[in-house]
């Protein structure tokens, strides 16, 4: 074997090792999955049961603080370790904190340790106007009080938990399947141009590729979705427009394995090739931006997948993940050719 | 080149009338689909008759423009293929196909008022998006009939391959028509000037591309 024409397998092989590893073994960051109690009163104290995700909050003491709007913190006066994912705390409310309305403001439930660093449950706790006439004035602290920690560790993030490791499967093989989809037209260009049936091989060999991957991308987000919306098939746009994509591919194979003359079939399936690349991208990039209601984010209003939801732990697995399924994806695409052209000689000497 | 293309518009329409059998029986398909629906749900408002009229539409699309091709003789194909350019033999077509789908549409759509007693609450609205999704129906189909001449299934494949293309389009036309039946419907003013940008911006692309594959689709 020629190592230097092969160096991209054994790439799309090492990042496709690293993807899997990296992207099931890295833990989640800590973070908080629920919590007793959402009400507290000025001048009263706030009693809480809190479930950590994650965290391992008897190996070093555990403090508890409410993050309130102005960045000021307020710490437990007791808290009660249970067990490594469970603790429980009272924080007392200043008596003479500012409510300006009667929806009361939204503070913010922050843990920290030494072990852990501090992770938070942002806006879960809503301090209302009490009436009891207690004067309690508890100390304020600032955010540069609390212990961090650097670890290399994905975010943890509501409703997704744990899966936000599909990103690296259901995210990455959509955009592998792009980048395969263009090659593959590139090569439907370069057959009308040059006639070369070659091409017209390779371009149909990719195209299979990236139905497997479109059909593999489906599943995984079939899954997801059963995991974070709650049905394996919703009325999302993306979701349907994407089984609306699948199915124009699908007709590009029936339209192949109709056509018997080779130069026709390679021209006309060519043609639809390119077509339909040009109506993949209206329903999965244009269409779903459009509407009002999809669930995906980036469209419909939700906020894109970039900036907070894909830091830097997500990104360093993430474009490896892409980079791996499209080598693989090519490799996959270089065999079925291989295939052809071989079966295609046999049938050649055959008759 | 303008000149030709309106010989070629008014050759294609004289063909029409003396074939104009294809386009009443069409039209016959029309009417008794709409009847049956009608008689079927009762009534015809709403959801329900832009749902039928956007359906029947398609189907109507598919068989009007879908199988122009396969139906021309051999020796007309032939005569056209040395007369003219195939560029602005498609022009010619793709308007006059827009022109037969636009009144088979028009006279469904007064058939279902007609049967629904009702009328389009903003008509003006209602065909701009008609005329433009009819425009991107007419360039998938006849792009996509031009390519099934040359498999062996070509009737099947017709609705096959145009079906998946055709929905971005007929999703678009869908959303306007329902605007424009019940404003209620549109949650920001300016929703429906996208939704008819987008169709327009589809359409232009659809007719670009059209035109530039059919010479090479046309060669054998």
């Amino acid at each position: 074997m020629n190592i230097k024409d092969n160096w991209w397998k054994i790439l799309g092989v090492v990042f496709m090792l690293y993807t899997l590893i990296a992207g099931i073994l890295i833990p989640l960051k800590p973070g908080v999955l629920e919590f007793s109690n959402s009400r507290a009163l000025t001048g009263s104290i706030y009693e809480v049961d809190i479930e950590t995700y994650n965290t391992y909050l008897t190996i070093a003491p555990t403090n508890v603080w409410l993050l309130l709007p102005d960045d000021k913190l307020i710490k437990a006066d007791r808290t009660n370790v249970i067990d490594n994912n469970h603790i429980s705390a009272s924080i007392p409310i200043p008596h003479d904190l500012e409510i300006p309305t009667d929806r009361g403001i939204a503070a913010t439930i922050v843990i920290d340790n030494a072990s852990d660093g501090f992770f938070i449950y942002p806006d879960g706790v809503r301090i209302k106007k009490g009436d009891s006439k207690n004067t309690l004035s508890p100390e304020y602290y600032s955010i540069s009080d609390l212990k961090s920690v650097k670890d290399f560790k994905f975010p943890f993030r509501g409703v997704v938990f744990e899966t936000i490791r599909n990103t690296f499967f259901h995210v990455a093989i959509w955009m592998s399947m792009f980048i395969i989809l263009i090659v593959s037209c590139f090569h439907s260009i370069m057959y009308l141009i040059k006639k070369d049936l070659n091409h017209d091989s390779r371009s149909a060999a990719l195209t299979t590729v990236a139905l497997v991957f479109g059909i593999a991308g489906l599943l995984t987000g079939s899954m997801w979705a059963k995991f974070t919306w709650g049905a394996f098939w919703t009325d999302d746009v993306k979701l349907n427009m994407t089984a609306i994509a699948l199915l124009i591919y699908f007709a590009y194979w029936i339209l192949r394995a109709s056509i018997e003359d080779v130069d026709s079939r390679a021209r006309l399936s060519s043609v639809f090739n390119l077509f339909s690349f040009v109506c993949l991208m209206i329903l999965v990039m244009v269409i779903p931006r459009l509407s009002e209601d999809s669930l995906h984010p980036g469209n419909g209003g939700n906020p894109a997948f970039s900036g907070e939801d894909l830091d830097n732990t997500l990104r360093a697995v993430f474009y490896p993940a892409i980079i791996a399924y499209a080598l693989i994806g090519f490799w996959m695409a270089q065999l079925i050719y291989r295939y052809d052209i071989l079966k295609n000689n046999f049938l050649d000497k055959e008759y | 080149m303008l000149g030709r293309i309106l010989h070629i518009i008014k050759r294609d329409i004289t063909v029409e009338l003396r074939e104009r059998f294809t386009f009443l029986s069409n039209l016959l398909y029309l009417v008794a689909i709409t009847f049956v629906v009608y008689k079927i749900f009762g009534t015809l408002e709403g959801p329900t008759k832009m749902g039928l009229f956007w359906v029947l539409m398609v189907f109507t699309a598919i068989n009007m423009v879908g199988y122009s091709f396969s139906q021309m003789s051999q020796s007309r194909k032939l005569n056209h293929y040395q007369l003219y350019d195939p560029a602005e033999l498609m022009i010619g077509k793709l308007l006059v196909n827009t022109l037969k789908l636009f009144v088979a549409g028009f006279i469904l759509i007064s058939l279902q008022n007609l049967l629904g007693n009702t009328s389009l609450k903003q008509p003006v609205l209602f065909f701009k998006a008609y005329a433009l999704a009819v425009i991107g129906l007419v360039s998938v189909i006849t792009l996509v009939s031009s390519i099934s001449v040359y498999s062996r299934s070509q009737n099947g494949l017709v609705s096959i391959l145009s079906l998946p293309l055709l929905i971005p389009i007929l999703l678009l036309g869908m959303n306007i028509s329902l605007i424009s039946e019940n404003p209620d419907r549109m949650l920001l003013g300016a929703t429906v000037n996208n939704y008819l940008l987008m169709l327009l911006g589809i359409d232009v692309v659809l007719v670009v591309l059209t035109i530039i594959f059919i010479p090479i689709i046309w060669k054998s």
